[in-house]
């Protein structure tokens, strides 16, 4: 790592970098399949994977059922949280942006206790639908409410959008599960943000998502590069600002309201990994989406894996882990790292 | 009010305290379950009382002003047979308690049992809401203690009654505590023709299952000391130890013949649709074999209600495999 810091900005000890980061990547992946709150062998775990069939034993069930499906849903939600923080800084010109502050969680809670109390419906696999849609809802309602008014949607009003939306919807659900024993219960584990019981059906369910959501964001490296000079010289250089606006909503959207809908609102991952990126790679876009959708995956995934080997038989959830190791990361890149402006 | 303080101006003799039968005349006493001896110079008559406490006391002829809950009224286990008519409902749901309303009540005495494990009453708890706390700035908050049997529940609230001035021999009490009796026998034969059988407290939630920890579930105690063999789990969390959390990779860490499923959670399709939703459900065998029933969970507190509890379980027990979990 020391090595990719101290050639920050030349592109061809970049591309290395991203390479090494794949490495670090698969390792972080194998680590989390092997490793866990249940002990098991690591041939075991191996014969498991190369077999691929359910022999019936708890070791191979756990491997299979819900270490894989773990793991792969880890690396496709790191990615998008990563990457969605990523382009939201950069869109909106704000280095404190990430899917939270847009309203994305508090509109994904709403339509969860809309769920539960309206319609009277029960898990998870139900909840990631209503999630979704309650996300992509915040966002449209915040980008629209921001695009009152002359100037449109500049980045002054859609954080303010994005904090009364929040703060709106926030309310309501208190209003909602204040009343309703049920709903509190159920939002409760939801709201965690975990990793925890999410299996196959969830992994399929958004996995397509996720990843064509994944593959749309590395075409926005340069036009964010010329939003990261302001609007007018954007304009000025023949940008579309409004669209590239409507588009990169639109992404984040798809990958942040997946990723919230499959594993609950996860913190620190959307706000902090696009910073530990520019601080690897410099402030160029093009670069800043890879290294985000790569480093934002290897941070969920080892912290995930320290949440499930600490406490044995139990685990902690990864919101917990990362809350909890992410303040002093975060306070360590403000302090020493340069933090440059999105 | 089913008794009246009778007003005495003076006079009453200030060592007369707590057991006194007939209409007692001040000054009261009670020891808590905390151990902590609570005087006040009447005979509390405006009662409110949490939800099992509040059964106990109706139980015995005393009606409380007002209840609190941890749930709706309707499904709570304690509270849903009973005519509250009358009684203003100051909580529906776990660590919230309309105080506001509490204090309109003007209440005397607060009536909660005592969570050793927690140092705290039910609903006062941490992690309740703040403002609830503020119920026990209202009245001395008095109980029994939730410890070694619900036995110790029952006696203590008989006690209680009785200092506040209750008929506790009501041929109805003695009938209870004879069914039980009963109940207990019959429960003791049904477990000796299962002399294998060990069972396990659990309850299984989205991201993990709970093993409960018989130290601090009376009525777990209480099975086992009517010969059942409940499981006691090997690393209960130290910060609450009523459980053992396992992952989910670990929901088969133990294997008994017959799961008692907490009956908060508990319905007759619950254990199939928990062996569909979580893939290691059915690695319990006794889950795999559908060997599961409610277990009354931290919310007995009368004899009669233990009575009809048992019964069910030596039902299960009866027709239970004891050799599903070798």
């Amino acid at each position: 790592m020391k090595v990719l810091i101290s050639t920050p900005r030349r592109a061809p000890a970049l591309a290395p970098g991203l390479a090494v980061l794949g490495v670090v990547l698969a390792v972080v992946a194998f680590l989390s399949v092997t490793q866990g709150s249940r002990d098991i062998g690591l041939g075991e775990v191996l014969g498991a994977l190369g077999s691929w069939t359910d022999d019936g034993t708890t070791n191979t069930t756990v491997t299979l059922e819900l270490r894989v499906p773990r793991t792969l849903l880890g690396i496709l939600v790191g990615a998008a949280l990563g990457v969605a923080g990523a382009i939201l800084q950069g869109v909106t010109r704000n280095p404190l942006a990430d899917a939270g502050i847009m309203g994305i969680n508090s509109g994904a809670a709403v339509f969860v206790v809309f769920a539960i109390t309206v319609l009277g419906l029960r898990g998870v696999g139900v909840y990631v639908w209503f999630a979704f849609a309650g996300a992509i809802a915040a966002l449209i309602l915040v980008y629209a409410v921001a695009s009152l008014g002359r100037e449109g949607a500049t980045p002054v009003k859609l954080a303010l959008a994005g904090a009364a939306v929040t703060a709106g919807l926030g309310s309501l659900t208190t209003g909602i599960v204040m009343t309703n024993v049920d709903a509190l219960n159920e939002l409760r584990f939801w709201q965690v943000g975990s990793l925890a019981g999410r299996y196959a059906p969830i992994l399929t369910g958004v996995a397509p998502f996720l990843i064509a959501g994944l593959i749309a964001s590395l075409a926005f490296g340069r036009v964010l590069n010329g939003l990261a000079l302001g609007e007018d010289i954007a304009r000025g250089l023949g940008q579309r600002v409004g669209l590239t606006r409507v588009a990169a909503f639109g992404v984040v959207a798809v990958l942040a309201g997946a990723a919230t809908a499959a594993c609950g609102p996860i913190v620190f991952i959307g706000l902090v990994v696009p910073h530990m990126a520019r601080f690897l790679c410099g402030p160029d876009y093009r670069w800043i989406l890879p290294y985000s959708m790569l480093l934002a995956p290897i941070v969920l995934l080892l912290a995930d894996v320290i949440g499930r080997v600490v406490v044995p038989p139990d685990e902690l959830q990864v919101g917990v882990v990362l809350g909890l190791l992410g303040a002093p990361v975060f306070i360590g890149i403000v302090r020493y790292g340069r933090m440059s402006e999105a | 009010m089913s008794f009246a303080l009778v007003a005495c101006g003076s006079g009453e003799s200030p060592s007369g305290s707590s057991g006194a039968s007939g209409a007692p005349a001040g000054p009261w006493t009670f020891t808590d379950g905390s151990g902590e001896v609570v005087k006040t110079d009447k005979v509390p008559t405006r009662i409110i009382a949490h939800a099992g406490e509040a059964a106990a006391l109706i139980s015995f002829g005393i009606k409380p002003v007002g209840v609190y809950a941890d749930e709706p009224v309707k499904t709570d286990p304690n509270l849903k047979n009973l005519d509250l008519t009358g009684i203003e409902i100051l909580g529906e749901e776990w660590g919230k308690i309309d105080v506001e309303k509490a204090a309109s009540l003007r209440p005397d005495l607060i009536v909660a049992d005592w969570w050793p494990a927690e140092k705290a009453h039910s609903g006062l708890e941490e992690g309740v809401d703040e403002k609830s706390k503020k119920l026990a700035e209202l009245a001395p908050v008095v109980g029994a203690t939730q410890g070694k049997s619900i036995l110790e529940l029952a006696n203590g609230y008989e006690a209680l009654a009785k200092s506040l001035g209750a008929k506790v021999d009501d041929p109805a009490i003695a009938a209870n505590k004879k069914r039980f009796e009963e109940s207990v026998t019959a429960f003791k034969a049904a477990v000796a023709t299962k002399p294998g059988l060990t069972v396990l407290a659990m309850s299984p939630a989205d991201d993990k299952v709970y093993v409960a920890n018989p130290e601090y579930a009376p009525e777990l105690l209480d099975l086992q000391s009517f010969g059942l063999k409940v499981i006691n789990p090997d690393a209960p969390d130290k910060g609450f130890p009523y459980w053992e959390n396992l992952s989910w990779e670990n929901a088969d860490k133990y294997q008994p013949d017959l799961i008692l499923w907490d009956g908060r959670s508990f319905t007759p399709t619950a254990n199939a649709d928990w062996g569909k939703k979580q893939p290691t459900w059915f690695k319990i065998k006794a889950a795999q074999a559908g060997a599961a029933i409610a277990w009354p969970a931290y919310w007995m507190h009368t004899y009669g209600d233990f009575a009809t509890e048992l019964d069910k379980l030596s039902t299960a027990v009866k027709a239970a495999d004891e050799n599903i979990g070798a």
